[in-house]
């Protein structure tokens, strides 16, 4: 059993490698996007995180995060997702700078994007970083966000505000909030429902 | 959301969100990334899974309480009612169903989307906009420890797994010693070395004299040995049952030394691997591994039940009900070839001399 799995396991290692060499040489943006979702998806197996972190998939899927392409931002974010559950590929993330870069995810137009990316910032925030993870724009979107339209969003942020968010930190972000949507982070509030 | 201005109650109509929709299948995957079930270029993550699933597509003739009774094989289910608001094709109706656990809602929808229903198709997805905001953290909770645990069960079984390489005197080697400068991560890996991989045998590897990519075989190799539980064509462990087991049961007198040992472990490993990412490992190491698999063929569909029930089914809850069966798409006609099936079950167990015909009809079960 265990001789089983060990080969397979080197066996995805080959695997994931293969994918990541591919990403590197493509030019082809739709393998791109694919590959990129099939290492995304590989991230959920929590299995898989140790290869994934030797490859440094989670540098990947941060250079994503500032690309024009949205499919590519929406896989890279959803991988960061997955990873960043994995307390070892939370420090990488947090090592690499990955706070802003997933704070700036937080203004995009797509709810997918923004839902991983507030998930993201659950996972990422340590006694460290959560002066960071919780300035007060950041708190400030997640208060425009828990009125939204959109459950899951609503949720999401709800639970961000009551879980990584203290009270005062609360009061005075709503405090600070100018009147209107003229804020740093966060506009316009995303859209996801089909008419 | 273009929609009018609406308060969050439980009486207004449901909305349709992008993520109910069924996105198109990918086509243009090259062969060594295309699973075996077409699928969309998607990502899943725990944001796009709930405990709520939404069952679209349940023809019209009162069959509700057999929905759920079939629902209900996946785990409990915590409520259930017709989304009778919900915009529905013509003679179909539209079920939320709550599970008690994410785990049987996944295994619900693995089973269920796109399986025929009383003649009609089910079309079942995640709906997590039911959740409320202390589903959702729960959901995130449990997600958290899973991977934690999941992760130390791991690092504590290759910690056992290296103790068992060391006390074991090292077996025979059957790959030629020649190539051991190259071979960097199966030697380095200690219990990777002598891994004639019982089950490494595919049944993909019928062409072993097409001029593949180093990777490709591995890859459908892996994909059949892990059968049903394994990473789908895009790699989405989504509708996997999730699986703690394997370690829960192991002893674990080794647990104060595996963090230190799990680093050594890592270091080994990872020096040469991080030194190939971007240089393959030439491919007559493959060839030779190949071979050597090659020549302890086994049965892909006796590993396939073999893995469901070893490594999977502890944490399914309530047993599936039936393994994956063909589908006539019409009941009657799947009571005639559940006959059919049986008699030829029967006839074929009579004379124990003829092996072949019964392998002939396990291959037609699992189809």
């Amino acid at each position: 059993m265990s001789r089983k799995r060990s080969s397979d396991r080197s066996d995805r290692f080959d695997y994931l490698q293969t994918l990541v060499t591919e990403f590197q040489d493509t030019d082809n943006d739709e393998a791109k996007e694919q590959v990129l979702a099939n290492l995304a998806n590989f991230s959920y197996d929590p299995k898989n995180m140790e290869d994934l972190r030797q490859l440094q998939v989670t540098d990947l899927f941060l250079d994503m995060l500032t690309e024009d392409n949205e499919n590519f931002v929406e896989f890279g974010m959803g991988g960061l997702c997955n990873l960043s559950m994995d307390r070892e590929c939370r420090d990488l993330i947090l090592e690499s700078g990955g706070i802003p870069l997933v704070t700036a995810c937080l203004s995009s137009r797509r709810e997918e994007i923004v839902l991983s990316a507030i998930t993201t910032l659950m996972n990422l925030t340590t006694a460290a970083s959560r002066p960071q993870v919780t300035e007060v724009a950041v708190v400030q979107c997640m208060l425009r966000f828990s009125l939204s339209e959109s459950p899951r969003l609503r949720n999401l942020a709800g639970v961000f505000l009551q879980d990584c968010c203290t009270e005062p930190q609360v009061a005075r972000a709503e405090q600070t909030m100018p009147d209107g949507p003229q804020t740093v982070l966060g506009i316009p509030l995303p859209v996801d429902s089909v008419p | 959301m273009a929609a009018p201005v609406q308060k969050a109650d439980c009486w207004r109509t449901p909305e349709i969100y992008k993520h109910h929709e069924q996105r198109k299948v990918c086509i243009s995957r090259p062969k060594y990334r295309d699973g075996r079930k077409a699928k969309a270029v998607k990502v899943y993550t725990i944001n796009l899974e709930s405990r709520y699933l939404m069952v679209q597509g349940v023809p019209a003739i009162g069959v509700m309480s057999e929905l759920i009774q079939r629902c209900a094989l996946y785990g409990a289910i915590e409520e259930y009612r017709p989304l009778d608001e919900y915009p529905a094709e013509e003679f179909t109706e539209v079920y939320l169903v709550k599970f008690q656990k994410l785990t049987s809602a996944r295994a619900a929808k693995r089973h269920l989307d796109e399986k025929s229903f009383y003649g009609g198709v089910l079309h079942v997805c995640y709906v997590p906009e039911y959740e409320t905001v202390e589903d959702t953290r729960l959901k995130l909770q449990d997600r958290r420890r899973y991977v934690i645990r999941t992760c130390q069960n791991i690092a504590r079984e290759r910690e056992q797994m290296r103790e068992a390489t060391e006390e074991d005197p090292k077996p025979p080697d059957s790959a030629p010693k020649s190539e051991g400068a190259t071979k960097s991560t199966d030697e380095k890996h200690p219990a990777s070395v002598y891994a004639p991989a019982p089950s490494s045998t595919g049944h993909y590897l019928g062409f072993p004299s097409l001029p593949l990519p180093p990777q490709e075989d591995r890859w459908y190799r892996q994909n059949t040995n892990q059968a049903r539980p394994s990473e789908d064509r895009m790699g989405s462990l989504h509708d996997t049952f999730t699986d703690t087991a394997p370690c829960d049961t192991a002893p674990c007198d080794t647990q104060s030394t595996s963090a230190g040992v799990q680093r050594k472990d890592r270091d080994t490993r990872g020096t040469p691997n991080l030194a190939s990412v971007v240089r393959f490992v030439p491919r007559t190491t493959h060839l030779e591994n190949r071979k050597r698999k090659l020549e302890e063929p086994r049965d892909p569909l006796l590993l396939l039940s073999y893995d469901i029930v070893g490594e999977n089914s502890p944490l399914i809850g309530p047993q599936l009900p039936e393994p994956p069966k063909l589908d006539m798409e019409d009941e009657s006609l799947n009571t005639t070839v559940h006959q059919i099936r049986d008699t030829l079950k029967q006839v074929a167990s009579v004379p124990a001399n003829k092996p072949a015909k019964v392998k002939k009809t396990k291959l037609r079960r699992r189809i």
